[in-house]
């Protein structure tokens, strides 16, 4: 296997987008993942900060900054620089991203019917954040797709308290055309559907002719495309004739999906290289420098060597951290010591309140090295990014995208400006 | 895919428990992306896996396992670690072993009977029924082997038979330097349908100063495997181990030009049929694909470079037998040392093949969708110029030539020619000089 520069390890937000900036840079980039990450399976939006209090993002991540041991503490200033960033790689990839750190956070609402404070959103969710007026919301399900029900979400949010909410909220249950035989629908395989012209063009005709008369913002599960998104969306709106939000749907997301595909194709696209299915399972060291990582092949293992080690595998949530049940917890690849709350707080007395253990983490110097009791870097040429990263709450403050964006563009611009110097 | 997990490497379903039902295997899965009729990996794998016990005896809850074609992408993403098409594969033998195989497919996983009759000097005729409209109608009507399913042509002379008029090694004995030595396992596309292919691995090992040995080999086993019959595979992969093991125990590595049979040797032999043994893992720790080997030979500057410029844009598709091997794409950093050639991966999940999938009168138009995306991109690729396209994988070039009506080679072919030219290059300047 030829030498890389660097050698991302994780294929979620954060490393996704750290290797496609290096990739863009010229730097020799291997991304290698265990499996394919949270992207999948959550909103395709960016949180960046929302806790309680915060009105726009960008004092919700002044909040968590005063925090002590919040990455946001040191990453702050390279936000607004992360998120050009990728606005610039989802525009480029036809996703779009619309809303800013000084937008206000507002209450959009989600697949089952609850709501949750947004800013940044793809192009295709982003119609959930202009005031409603009086506008209604008309949320359509498709029939024989289990993974939406357009009329529990409506029952739900019409109980919810949605202070400057749409003026009415409706369900409709639509029977798209040739679907009737069919048993397994998820919502890839709608999404396949839309990218077909003929099928979408039948499809949303049937939508448009049982929308009632009003003023309405359609609501769709988050199937519009896959490949073609883009003109799926344009598609849906003039057909329609009215505002389009995507719902981001139960697993598999389809808005995850399309973001680690384009910034999958983006990193190829710059001669990067990103293989899924490779666990690491051995570590080469030299003192302070990790030499080679070895993936789980077949047989034998496979040797990548690189200057430097990107380690983006996820916190307590994903693939990165892992707890044993005599209450250790452990960092998988470079065994590297995780901060955490003693074991008896770990968690909350209500399972559905985040827990304190998902501030689990590895502790990192302002380089994002890994770093022991003694506030000394641990290895020299390893860069912590993502949820593997110490006092970040993912769930509770709603900053993981923001974290990971910020922490993969502070790591990527330092290594190139170090390798400039060199 | 090997995992170090001892639990779920004995018993693959035991690695069910850990899925967190993300369904990114859904999100990946190419037979599921083309058919409603198969509900996906996880419903198959994890979800069913809770009402199969560990027993093969017991009943199995549903057939759509069947529509599984092997590919072991959902494995390869999933986060979580599932062995799911281990799982899946096992599933199915299982239905195997309680309500028997169909006469077809024990007869298209059985590739040494099929060259004993067809690999031979009236190869002619045999090919003739392969292209025959109305005898391929009627394999369809009465064997179940599609009518348009990618079958190469039989070879007039098996890699074997010419090896053994060329009189070259076959034994241990022939072992002079282990590390300068390496085992041939030329699987059955070589021996019957490919001995150029197999001609051009042996010049270009024996260019980098290997001795080459062909010793006693028989089909790995794998189409068996993939078509539930675990018996028969164990019997040759058995048999193989038996001839193999020396060689690997005496330092000698072996090689295959096909990803599928490395990777049935590898793994497979292991997790699939349980032959654990430490000749078991004396071969799967000997096994290389042949690209893996020249990158390693490149890694260490001991690969002659001496490539002649072989100008033209080439499509590659690696195949998913290669990926499973966990070894990233070889034949991409070996095409980047020959100048001129601009090779594209294609970036497609899958052909669709999948060994005998592809040749099944029921599974032919799931074949044909999973890989339709591919074939248009290799089409297009041939109208900006391309004159060809490369996949490491038997099965897949077939189903890819066929398909897009683009030929299809093995990376070893353009690697070889290259060779080729540069000492063509080299006689036409010796000559002028003199």
């Amino acid at each position: 296997m030829p030498r890389a520069d660097v050698v991302v390890i994780g294929a979620g937000l954060s490393g996704l987008s750290c290797a496609a900036e290096l990739a863009a840079g010229g730097a020799r980039v291997f991304l290698a993942a265990k499996g394919y990450a949270s992207t999948h399976w959550t909103h395709g939006g960016t949180d960046v900060a929302a806790p309680a209090g915060a009105r726009t993002p960008r004092e919700g991540v002044a909040t968590l900054a005063a925090i002590d041991g919040h990455p946001y503490g040191w990453l702050d200033g390279a936000l607004d620089a992360a998120i050009a960033a990728h606005r610039v790689r989802l525009d480029t990839a036809g996703i779009g991203l619309v809303g800013t750190l000084d937008d206000p956070l507002v209450p959009i609402p989600t697949a089952i019917g609850t709501l949750r404070p947004a800013a940044i959103l793809p192009a295709a969710q982003a119609a959930a954040l202009e005031p409603w007026g009086d506008d209604g919301l008309l949320l359509v399900g498709f029939g024989r797709y289990r993974d939406a029900w357009a009329s529990y979400a409506a029952r739900n949010l019409r109980a919810s308290a949605w202070e400057a909410g749409p003026g009415e909220i409706r369900a409709l249950e639509v029977d798209l055309p040739d679907l009737a035989e069919l048993h397994n629908l998820n919502a890839r395989s709608l999404a396949l559907r839309f990218d077909d012209p003929a099928w979408r063009t039948r499809a949303l005709a049937t939508i448009s002719a049982r929308i009632p008369p009003g003023a309405w913002r359609v609501g769709l599960p988050a199937v519009l495309g896959s490949a073609a998104h883009l003109a799926v969306l344009e598609q849906a709106r003039s057909t329609l004739g009215h505002e389009v939000i995507e719902l981001p749907s139960l697993p598999p997301s389809v808005s995850g999906l399309r973001l680690a595909t384009a910034l999958e194709r983006q990193i190829m696209g710059s001669g990067g290289r990103v293989q899924v299915g490779f666990d690491v399972v051995e570590v080469e060291r030299d003192r302070r420098r990790i030499v080679a990582i070895h993936t789980e092949a077949a047989s034998r293992t496979l040797r990548l060597a690189a200057d430097t080690f990107v380690l983006a595998t996820g916190g307590i949530g994903g693939a990165g951290i892992r707890a044993h049940p005599d209450g250790t917890l452990e960092e998988r690849v470079f065994g590297l010591p995780v901060e955490a709350p003693p074991r008896d707080g770990w968690f909350s007395d209500d399972p559905l309140v985040p827990h304190p253990l998902e501030a689990a983490g590895i502790r990192v110097d302002d380089l994002h090295r890994p770093i022991g009791q003694d506030r000394m870097p641990l290895l020299d040429n390893v860069r912590v990014i993502g949820s593997a990263l110490a006092g970040m709450r993912y769930l509770a403050e709603r900053c993981g995208d923001g974290v990971a964006l910020a922490s993969a563009h502070h790591v990527a611009s330092s290594l190139a400006r170090s390798a400039v110097a060199a | 895919m090997t995992f170090h997990d001892a639990a779920a490497r004995e018993f693959p379903p035991f690695s069910t428990d850990a899925c967190i039902k993300c369904n990114v295997c859904t999100t990946v899965c190419p037979v599921a992306r083309v058919t409603d009729d198969f509900p996906g990996p996880k419903y198959v794998g994890p979800q069913a896996q809770r009402f199969r016990g560990p027993s093969s005896l017991e009943l199995v809850p549903d057939r759509t396992v069947d529509l599984c074609s092997g590919c072991g992408i959902c494995t390869r993403a999933c986060p979580a670690g599932v062995l799911i098409a281990e799982t899946n594969n096992r599933a199915r033998a299982a239905i195997v072993e309680q309500r028997g195989s169909s006469i077809r497919n024990r007869l298209i996983s059985d590739t040494d009977l099929l060259i004993r009759l067809g690999s031979n000097p009236l190869a002619p005729f045999a090919n003739f029924g392969l292209r025959n409209r109305l005898l391929r109608w009627m394999g369809e009507r009465v064997l179940g082997i599609h009518r348009r399913g990618p079958l190469a042509p039989f070879a007039t002379r098996t890699f074997r038979r010419w090896w053994r008029a060329e009189r070259r090694p076959t034994a241990v004995a022939d072992v002079l330097d282990p590390t300068r030595t390496v085992v041939y396992f030329h699987g059955c596309a070589v021996n019957g349908f490919e001995p150029d292919l197999g001609r051009d691995a042996v010049s270009i090992l024996e260019r980098n100063g290997y001795t080459v040995i062909v010793p006693q080999q028989e089909c790995c086993g794998l189409p068996f495997v993939s078509n539930g019959l675990y018996d028969t595979a164990r019997r040759k992969a058995g048999r193989n181990l038996a001839s193999l093991a020396a060689f690997a125990r005496a330092g000698v590595k072996i090689v295959g030009t096909s990803t599928s049979c490395t990777h049935a040797i590898k793994a497979e032999y292991r997790e699939m049929l349980d032959l654990d043994d430490e000749d078991a893992r004396a071969v799967a720790d000997a096994t290389w694909d042949i690209c893996e080997l020249l990158v390693d030979l490149h890694d260490r500057g001991e690969l002659d470079t001496g490539f002649a410029p072989v100008s033209e844009p080439l499509p590659y598709h690696p195949p998913c037998q290669l990926k499973s091997h966990g070894i990233g794409t070889p034949a991409m950093d070996l095409f980047a040392l020959v100048p001129g050639l601009r090779a594209v991966d294609q970036q497609h999940d899958c052909c669709g093949a999948a060994g005998t999938y592809g040749l099944k009168k029921e599974r032919w138009q799931i074949a044909q969708d999973v890989g339709a995306p591919l074939f248009a991109k290799v089409r297009a690729a041939a109208d900006a110029g391309a004159s060809r396209a490369a996949c490491d994988s038997e099965t897949c070039r077939w189903q890819i030539e066929q398909s897009s009506g683009v030929p299809t080679v093995h990376p070893i072919t353009i690697l070889a020619e290259s060779y080729r030219r540069a000492d063509a290059d080299r006689g036409r300047s010796w000559r002028r000089v003199v």
